[in-house]
């Protein structure tokens, strides 16, 4: 019982931050029809963000949210003005290989600067304190502040689509990007505006990850799938799908600890002999394509 | 007999293409009685596998406009059936090659009935998303080495062995590879002129319009699936016997996967010589910049910083790759 609760909880934290991770490509996606390869390159990006800024300033990690913010903000709109816009005159191919190449150039860029090992942040605020829940449930504090500002993320996102003109002409553009031009809205701002939010909170996302998560500049492809396949399974461009099946895949990369506990419980010699510890990411990958064949749109989608 | 004069009839390319594609024939003929570099001999053997690949690519890439990027798992099943082969019961190559292509071939139908209801991204990622499952699956396989992959010790055979493919010299491996690669063209000339690639161009061009005219789409994508996929894996098990240590990240990484994609892109996907093209830039590219910049210290990454550059500009620029822009300097010239 103990293994299974703790492993819940794990996953329902892990989760809420892994959909502030797909929130970002969700946005971009919704407005543009167009699949960032670069996803996980830019968490990578917020990653060192936030582990430099703490680092030079001595501040806590948690507090370098709004510089990550920034950076995240600039280096989606610079990829938007700088090289998406062109990428949009090809066809579908040149796209993806397209991002594929910024996701190739960032991260060897990252490793050319800060080189190949592995970093994470042992100082700060939250880092070693834990709240003990009983059960042997132990919230690590680091992970708790993340989950909760990852929540804050969301809503704001949420309350700025729905309720501000801003949102409304994003959601225009991503209706409609020609009748929205009609109606005076500039959908080329828009593009940026999806660019730089989607890279904002991706950005937030890697500086809440650095908490306890160490980075490297190879950190990017396991998350760039993870936000893919949560973002399939909450449906292509949907907010509110993208935060609860973050939570679902959340609990997909905890079904080792789940296995475990069923393993423990009906004491089953070869279901203990599964390495399930290794097929942490491969169950999301296989939730991707199963939900896709079975469901495009999914869960909560409105646009295929 | 039909099916041979179609693929040896190259009579519909201009004069001037078919003289240099002559040249370059008699010299990759010819290429190993120069006097080259260890060096040389390996990117040739290298351009020639990715232009396979690339070729295999191209069948469903270029010609049926559907981007897959998880070419690399049939990579690994290839090189893997090929290896477990050899070491467990001494099966020779040209047995074990035909078996890992049947293989490859069922794997692919079996994912491909599913994937092949998806389009565009979405059955892009799909791909990447199978390969990958398959990828961390041979990782934790014991029967096949698991992450330490496998590996084919010379020392047991007696080089030039022709039966199992294992040669001390790497010219026996050029000029193995060399005659697939003559194979895969003549074979892909035959394809563009066959029923299925017709049908494949038509779909690329409007589905909706294809499946009216009576093609049954979803099957002619999977019947080109399974022969692209025929194509990469019969490559790597030539792979397995070349290199003769695999692991799952060498095979099968998304890297690979891309590398097959990338170079029938740049090259010009959909005609006959862009794969081919592809690999000849990007091949020599990759390996001489690894080993002039890569091995100096402290630039770890910086080949690859300039590949994704070129990555970056050729989908920005011209998308239709190198032999787009051979055929608009060629349309301009004209008028």
């Amino acid at each position: 019982m103990d293994i299974l609760a703790s492993s819940l909880v794990a996953g329902l934290l892990i989760g809420m931050i892994l959909a502030l991770v797909a929130l970002g490509l969700t946005i971009i996606f919704g407005v543009m029809d167009i699949v960032n390869f670069a996803h996980g390159e830019f968490l990578m990006i917020g990653m060192y963000t936030g582990l430099l800024t703490a680092q030079a300033t001595g501040i806590d990690p948690l507090l370098t949210l709004p510089v990550a913010a920034a950076v995240g903000f600039l280096l989606g709109v610079i990829c938007y003005y700088g090289f998406i816009k062109f990428l949009m005159r090809g066809p579908m191919v040149a796209q993806l290989l397209g991002t594929f190449g910024l996701m190739l150039f960032l991260r060897n860029l990252a490793l050319l600067i800060f080189g190949s090992e592995d970093r994470a942040i042992h100082t700060g605020l939250l880092v070693g304190k834990s709240f003990d829940m009983g059960m042997s449930v132990i919230i690590p504090a680091t992970k708790l502040a993340a989950a909760g500002l990852s929540v804050a993320s969301f809503i704001g996102i949420w309350l700025l689509m729905n309720r501000t003109k801003i949102g409304k002409a994003l959601t225009a553009t991503a209706l409609n990007a020609q009748g929205a031009r009609y109606m005076g809205i500039p959908t080329e701002r828009m593009n940026a505006l999806a660019w730089g939010m989607g890279g904002a909170s991706v950005t937030v996302a890697g500086a809440l990850l650095v908490n306890f998560w160490s980075v490297n500049p190879f950190v990017g492809l396991l998350f760039t799938m993870i936000a893919f396949a949560i973002v399939a399974l909450g449906g292509f461009g949907s907010v509110p799908g993208a935060f609860f099946a973050g939570l679902v895949v959340g609990m997909i990369t905890e079904v080792p600890g789940i296995w475990d506990f069923f393993s423990y419980t009906f004491n089953s010699d070869w279901m203990l002999d599964v390495p399930m510890t290794s097929f942490k990411y491969t169950g999301v990958y296989l939730a991707y394509f199963i939900i896709m064949v079975l469901r495009p749109r999914g869960l909560f989608g409105w646009k295929h | 007999m039909e099916t041979l004069r179609n693929a040896l009839d190259f009579s519909d390319f201009p004069r001037f293409d078919l003289l240099i594609a002559g040249l370059v024939a008699v010299f990759m003929l010819v290429f190993p009685l120069f006097p080259h570099s260890a060096f040389a001999m390996a990117t040739m053997i290298q351009f020639l596998m990715f232009s396979l690949y690339g070729m295999g690519w191209n069948t469903i890439g270029g010609y049926g406009g559907q981007v897959d990027l998880g070419k690399a798992q049939y990579v690994g099943i290839g090189a893997y059936t090929t290896a477990v082969l050899l070491i467990r019961w001494d099966i020779p190559f040209w047995f074990s090659m035909p078996l890992g292509m049947c293989f490859a071939v069922l794997w692919s139908f079996i994912i491909g009935y599913p994937l092949f209801r998806l389009k565009g991204h979405y059955f892009a990622i799909a791909t990447i998303a199978t390969s990958l499952v398959l990828m961390d699956l041979f990782q934790v396989w014991d029967f096949v080495g698991a992450a330490r992959g496998l590996e084919i010790s010379p020392i047991k055979y007696h080089p030039p062995d022709w039966w199992r493919l294992i040669f001390k010299e790497d010219i026996y491996y050029y000029y193995v590879i060399l005659g697939f690669f003559l194979l895969g063209v003549f074979y892909m000339n035959w394809f563009r002129k066959s029923r299925l690639g017709y049908q494949l161009r038509s779909i690329k061009d409007n589905e909706d319009v294809a499946r009216s005219l009576g093609i049954n789409v979803h099957w002619a994508k999977i019947k080109t699936y399974a022969i692209a996929t025929a194509f990469v894996s019969m490559v790597g098990s030539f792979h397995a016997c070349y290199i003769k240590n695999i692991e799952p990240e060498d095979t099968m990484s998304l890297d690979i996967s891309i590398l097959i994609a990338l170079m029938a892109m740049l090259g010009g996907a959909g005609s006959l010589w862009g794969p081919i093209l592809g690999a000849a830039v990007l091949i020599p590219l990759k390996s001489y910049l690894k080993e002039w910049l890569g091995a100096t210290a402290g630039l770890a990454g910086i080949d690859l910083l300039l590949y994704a550059i070129i990555i970056m500009a050729i989908s920005a620029i011209e998308p239709r790759g190198i032999w787009g822009i051979v055929e608009k300097i060629r349309r301009r010239k004209r008028r």
